[in-house]
């Protein structure tokens, strides 16, 4: 136990006086993770809150034409435009603005489209009033068969956009058509039945069955949103984490260098004791280094307006994760500096392994959208477990039962790290 | 009751075509003051380290204060013997006494006690005002004294020194040949190594003078220089027996 302590407060000692250490471990950090966020603010807004403007040439000055824009307008998603210049878009300069990409999306409602409705339910109710041996005859008009709300896409729209657009205009139109429909109906039952007024009439609801979006998370409710903050300050933590590999190389190889090493090997005792001060002192530091990024995430990143990042309900399982991913780290740090011989070739191995590493696992641009066959590579990656952890906890709100796979992952694959190292240096005695 | 035994002792490194130890053969009595010398790459600091557990040899025995030196009697020379390597072993970015307590911590020493040794060590060794300085910042004579402390915190019946004497000035090399003189004088037994003849004739009592991985000659230095009426000191017996060509 002596052993352990005595070598945690001497890797302090040094550490403090490492003063290249220090900023590498705890200044970098901080200016990545920072100007991550903030560069990558934009693309991930495209994915999520970018609004799109969308042209709208409304020739029917009806209530369809109302309906549509006000509909897409109030999802947030869309800016209507219906004049540019001050002049009303004509059809003929909507599509070739959208042809141009100007615009990704118009959408055309052609003249007469509510009286075509309104005259479509009518006939309907006609029939059925007919039918049922009343004679009330609403007012049809003759019009055109072919009468289309018409919808034009930027060439480069993706297939999935228009989809979404085309389902949400065919829901208006099919919403309106439906609620003529039954307004009608409504009126030809009140006329046969003075005594229902206006207010009770039967509760003819449009939907009988809802559709409400909800969170998969357990427990609490979530409303967290992979944003840029969101990702960026985890995936950037667990890459600086992993960059302790630097440090502690440099202080294996120093320690062989200036003969300290040898002098521990002199002394009566384990080494692996030694060896766990060590590897504790740096899983400490990982730790540290992992919530002083947070706290930058929660409360640095929003005055630079960025959203504030969001931990989720589970601390702790958020600081078993950090614990398993500062493990796997300094074991790594402790293999590279028992095999390389020299602070340099530690350095350059450790350092671009670590920007392999971390490209393939996730942390630059998220898994998810890499081809599927990199998809399986990264999920090789320690750090992209270290990640797939933290995003369990900060945006499906998992607990410990959740990551506790990954934890594990983690931990076996330090063990394994921490075995060949012995294994290595048990080699190079004999 | 042999202080150091070593028989038929061989060692090649992983990697060398030619063998650094060829057999060899001498011994030390407890008690004594023993000097190994021999010229550069004769394999003084590879026997030492063989002695003291950290390197393994190839073949042959040796023996420590009456214990082999093996796996089962490892931990056990540790504690006898105190090394003082021929590079210093300390941190250099930590104080003489950030090192001390720590090295002392290893041994299994703590607290007052433990503090109260390193001042006691650090003014005997003339290190008292520069025991907070970190030893990156210390002459090279001052590190020699350090390095030494750092090898006698745990009172060793045993001191190898392995050039403890290079590199530092006459007042500093004076005054750790009188500490090596009053340690042995307490009943421990010490080897050292040397490129210093005069120094060993004067301070040794029993010398091996081994070369190429061989033991050429060992005894008293005042007996062997009467033995070769050529030789007027140990050095000129130390010629004699290497020669005057050039080593690796
Ligand atoms: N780790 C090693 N690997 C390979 N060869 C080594 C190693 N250590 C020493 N040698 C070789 O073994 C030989 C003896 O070296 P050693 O250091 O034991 O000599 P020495 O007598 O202590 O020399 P010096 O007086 O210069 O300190 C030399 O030729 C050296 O090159
Ligand atoms: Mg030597």
């Amino acid at each position: 136990m002596l052993r352990l302590l005595a070598t945690i407060r001497k890797e302090w000692q040094l550490l403090l006086r490492d003063k290249t250490g220090i900023i590498l471990l705890f200044i970098m950090p901080v200016v990545l993770i920072t100007v991550m966020a903030l560069i990558q603010d934009a693309p991930f807004k495209d994915y999520q809150d970018i609004r799109f403007d969308i042209l709208t040439v409304d020739n029917d000055h009806g209530r369809l034409g109302r309906s549509v824009k006000e509909g897409l307008a109030s999802g947030g998603q869309f800016n209507i435009i219906d004049s540019l210049d001050g002049q009303p878009v004509t059809a003929e300069r909507a599509k070739q603005l959208v042809n141009e990409g100007k615009y990704k999306i118009s959408i055309i409602i052609p003249a007469g489209a509510t009286a075509a409705i309104v005259s479509n339910a009518n006939r309907i109710v006609n029939d059925i009033t007919h039918r049922m041996g009343m004679s009330v005859s609403l007012p049809v008009k003759k019009v055109p068969d072919s009468l289309n709300v018409t919808i034009y896409f930027d060439p480069a729209a993706k297939k999935a956009f228009k989809g979404a657009i085309h389902q949400s205009v065919d829901n208006f139109l099919t919403q309106l058509e439906t609620d003529m429909l039954i307004s009608r109906i409504k009126q030809q039952l009140q006329r046969k039945d003075s005594t229902v007024t206006a207010t009770d009439t039967l509760a003819i609801r449009l939907q009988a069955v809802g559709l409400k979006e909800q969170s998969t998370g357990t427990a609490k409710q979530l409303d967290v949103i992979s944003n840029s903050v969101q990702h960026n300050v985890p995936a950037w933590s667990i890459f600086a984490m992993f960059f302790i590999v630097i440090p502690i190389a440099g202080n294996m190889i120093r320690e062989r260098e200036d003969g300290s090493l040898l002098r521990m090997k002199l002394i009566p005792g384990s080494y692996l004791a030694i060896l766990a001060g060590k590897m504790l002192f740096f899983v400490g530091v990982c730790v540290l280094q992992f919530y002083l990024m947070m706290l930058v995430g929660i409360y640095v990143l929003p005055l630079l307006d960025l959203p504030q990042l969001v931990m989720g309900q589970h601390p702790g399982a958020t600081l078993l994760v950090a614990g398993g991913i500062g493990l796997a780290a300094t074991a790594y740090g402790i293999l590279i500096g028992t095999v390389f011989k020299t602070p340099n070739q530690a350095l350059n191995f450790g350092a671009i392994s670590i920007v392999i590493l971390s490209a393939i696992g996730g942390i630059w641009i998220p898994l998810e959208v890499m081809p599927a066959r990199m998809q399986l590579l990264g999920h090789l990656s320690p750090l992209s477990w270290g990640l797939d952890a933290i995003n369990d906890i900060y945006l499906r709100n998992g607990d410990v039962g959740f990551v506790w796979k990954n934890v594990l992952r983690l931990i076996l694959t330090g063990l394994a790290m921490l075995a060949i190292a012995g294994w290595v240096e048990k080699r190079r005695m004999n | 009751m042999s202080g150091i035994s070593v028989k038929d002792l061989y060692k090649t490194y992983k990697g060398s075509a030619e063998p650094t130890l060829k057999g060899l053969t001498f011994q030390f009595g407890k008690g004594k003051i023993a000097g190994l010398l021999g010229p550069n790459g004769a394999g003084k600091t590879t026997t030492i380290s063989i002695l003291c557990g950290i390197v393994r040899g190839d073949s042959g025995e040796v023996i420590i204060h009456d214990l082999k030196q093996q796996a089962a009697h490892r931990e056990e020379i540790k504690h006898i013997i105190g090394i003082v390597p021929q590079q210093i072993a300390l941190y250099p970015q930590l104080s003489a006494v950030e090192n001390l307590t720590y090295f002392g911590n290893l041994y299994g020493f703590k607290g007052k006690p433990l503090q109260q040794k390193i001042m006691h060590y650090l003014e005997l060794f003339g290190l008292e005002k520069s025991a907070h300085k970190e030893i990156h910042k210390y002459s090279g004579g001052m590190k020699r004294r350090a390095n030494i402390i750092a090898a006698i915190l745990h009172n060793p019946k045993l001191l190898v020194l392995d050039e403890p004497t290079a590199g530092v000035d006459v007042q500093s090399r004076s005054m750790i040949l009188q500490f090596l003189r009053d340690y042995n004088s307490q009943g421990a037994s010490i080897l050292y190594t040397s490129h210093l003849l005069e120094e060993a004739q004067s301070l040794c009592e029993e010398v091996v003078i081994m070369d190429a991985g061989k033991m050429i000659v060992q005894g008293n230095p005042q007996t062997l220089i009467h033995q070769h009426p050529d030789c007027n000191n140990l050095e000129d017996v130390f010629l004699h027996f290497t020669g005057n060509a050039l080593r690796d």
